[in-house]
């Protein structure tokens, strides 16, 4: 079984051989290539290249084109301000409480901000990695991109202080997604993740999720999967024990989950759906490859019965991790006990 | 003092302020306001809110309901009431999420500190230059991405040089809280921002 097949057979819950496992390395395969982290989310060819060797280096299933979180918002005129080593930031948000929105209009994924980049990254990996390699796009989720838009402390009080105009604007960017996430699946992708950091009930209370986002994401999910995506990948970081029974209605085939959720509680939640996860993001920065690997090990036992599981981090994997920690993560699934 | 102490808690900010209006034009102290009101709602939003039951936007509109009415005590932001001592918190340069940042400084303000705010994408020598300036008990610094940690281990070195060894260092945000307080060379490593508001009621006691 190539990657590809073995992930299609682990979202069906059926038994694989060999389970998984994809590393969430997203700037990090620019730091192993000696690449700036300014050139990587800029260029879509270089980061395509950086995924590449990164994924040679390590074996792993998947690869992504994903810059940062600021793609969307940037392409519908927010500021960044770029650093050299680090993600770019938004400095001036597009709208303030105060300003007329009707005259916002989605942007062109092939001419807006870095849009075109992402795509061309995802051509180049697809044409690299044919079917064999799962090639992963990335849209963050409507919560996440109003929050981008606004600013996330504008957004919270806008969800009490005016809720219908912030749906509107939810749905505004729910349509912005859409049109961004069927690009990604035309130019290569096979599917886009959804990156939803604000939807996390670190941010919002669980009710907010269901009656304001879990709607949305299940819209935007449907629109992808009539385009042909392979399957509905959600990632929200951070405590989502409340609402992780709410995402087999938003549509959900690929539930991340973090170190901060049991793997009882997410499988207890979601029997009947593939889990990604849940090693902590800054033990492959501040850990061992020894502790990385009885981490793995646990998981992999845990899961051996029920299936339906991919080994990974729980968020993203640091910019700064040593190599060593990923490859003993990787080499986990590899090896019997 | 109940209703108002309501309408904070419930974070009804328009209620919060006509409240305390009322209460200030009827002869009840600017401190006593802050004191017996918000720092009660504070400390009953702190007993509410566990790991597990942590609502922010509950915190956030409380918070809200605080700052204007601080804001309408004190015209000129200078609470002459903060006398549990002044905290310095920032978000340090290449970290632009300052959310966890502000909710920390409505809940100290709230429960009676001064807090100097170095904002969002603060360099490391201004955090030192604030901190040698305001003498405060400790520094808060929250962080949601890894790579601010190369700056959080060098702050108590930095202190140090400065003869500033005294001031406490808390570290919070979702970045932080995954490492200890060894690793980040830091004092406390705080949950929530209540969680770092008991280590500096502690920190307080004991030198008082």
């Amino acid at each position: 079984m190539n990657s590809l097949e073995k992930i299609a057979a682990t979202i069906k819950m059926q038994h694989v051989e060999c389970v998984p496992v994809i590393a969430q390395v997203f700037g990090h395969a620019a730091t192993l290539t000696g690449i700036s982290i300014n050139q990587y989310v800029r260029n879509g060819e270089i980061l395509a290249r950086c995924q590449l060797n990164a994924q040679r280096k390590y074996g792993y299933d998947a690869v992504f084109s994903v810059m940062d979180t600021s793609v969307e918002t940037e392409a519908l005129g927010s500021i960044l301000h770029y650093y050299q080593n680090m993600y770019p930031v938004v400095v001036t948000h597009v709208l303030s409480p105060g300003s007329d929105w009707n005259d916002l209009a989605a942007p062109d994924p092939q001419k807006a901000g870095r849009m075109p980049e992402m795509l061309k990254a995802l051509g180049i990996l697809r044409k690299e990695l044919g079917d064999q390699t799962l090639v992963v796009g990335c849209v963050v989720g409507p919560f996440t991109l109003v929050g981008q838009l606004l600013g996330l402390e504008n957004t919270l009080y806008l969800a009490i202080d005016d809720p219908e105009r912030l749906e509107r604007l939810l749905d505004f960017a729910t349509e912005v997604l859409i049109s961004f996430g069927r690009a990604q699946l035309k130019a290569g992708a096979h599917l886009p993740i959804v990156f939803d950091p604000a939807a996390s009930p670190a941010v919002i209370p669980p009710a907010l999720f269901r009656e304001f986002e879990m709607p949305r994401l299940r819209r935007l999910f449907q629109a992808l999967e009539s385009r042909g995506s392979a399957a509905n990948w959600l990632h929200i970081a951070g405590p989502t024990a409340s609402i992780l029974p709410y995402y087999r209605d938003a549509g959900v085939d690929i539930a991340n989950f973090d170190y901060c959720v049991s793997m009882n509680d997410a499988s207890n939640m979601l029997p009947t759906i593939c889990l990604d996860g849940n090693i902590k993001s800054l033990s492959f920065v501040e850990g061992t490859p020894a502790e990385i690997r009885k981490e793995s090990k646990k998981l992999l036992r845990f899961f051996r019965e029920r299936g339906g599981f991919i080994l990974s981090s729980g968020c993203e994997i640091p910019l700064e991790s040593r190599p060593e920690n990923i490859a003993a993560m990787v080499e986990a699934v590899q090896t019997k006990e | 003092m109940k209703a108002f102490i309501s309408a904070v808690l419930e974070g009804d900010c328009d209620k919060s302020v006509h409240d305390a209006k009322e209460l200030s034009e009827s002869g009840v102290s600017s401190e006593n306001i802050v004191v017996n009101g918000l720092e009660a709602a504070m400390s009953a939003l702190d007993a509410k809110c566990t790991l597990e039951e942590f609502n922010l936007l509950e915190i956030m509109l409380a918070g809200r309901a605080v700052m204007a009415v601080m804001k309408l005590l004190y015209p000129s932001g200078v609470a002459t009431n903060a006398s549990k001592g002044t905290i310095v918190i920032a978000t340090l340069e290449g970290d632009v999420h300052d959310l966890g940042k502000n909710i920390l400084k409505m809940v100290l303000i709230g429960k009676g500190y001064r807090v100097i705010d170095c904002g969002k994408d603060c360099p490391l020598q201004k955090l030192i230059e604030t901190t040698a300036n305001e003498n405060p008990i400790a520094i808060g610094i929250s962080g949601l991405i890894t790579p601010v940690i190369v700056q959080v281990k060098q702050v108590k070195g930095l202190l140090a040089e400065h003869k500033l060894n005294q001031v406490k260092v808390v570290a919070g945000g979702a970045a932080l809280k995954q490492s200890s307080p060894e690793k980040l060379n830091v004092d406390f490593v705080a949950e929530s921002a209540f969680d770092c508001l008991h280590y500096l009621e502690k920190v307080t006691e004991a030198t008082l």
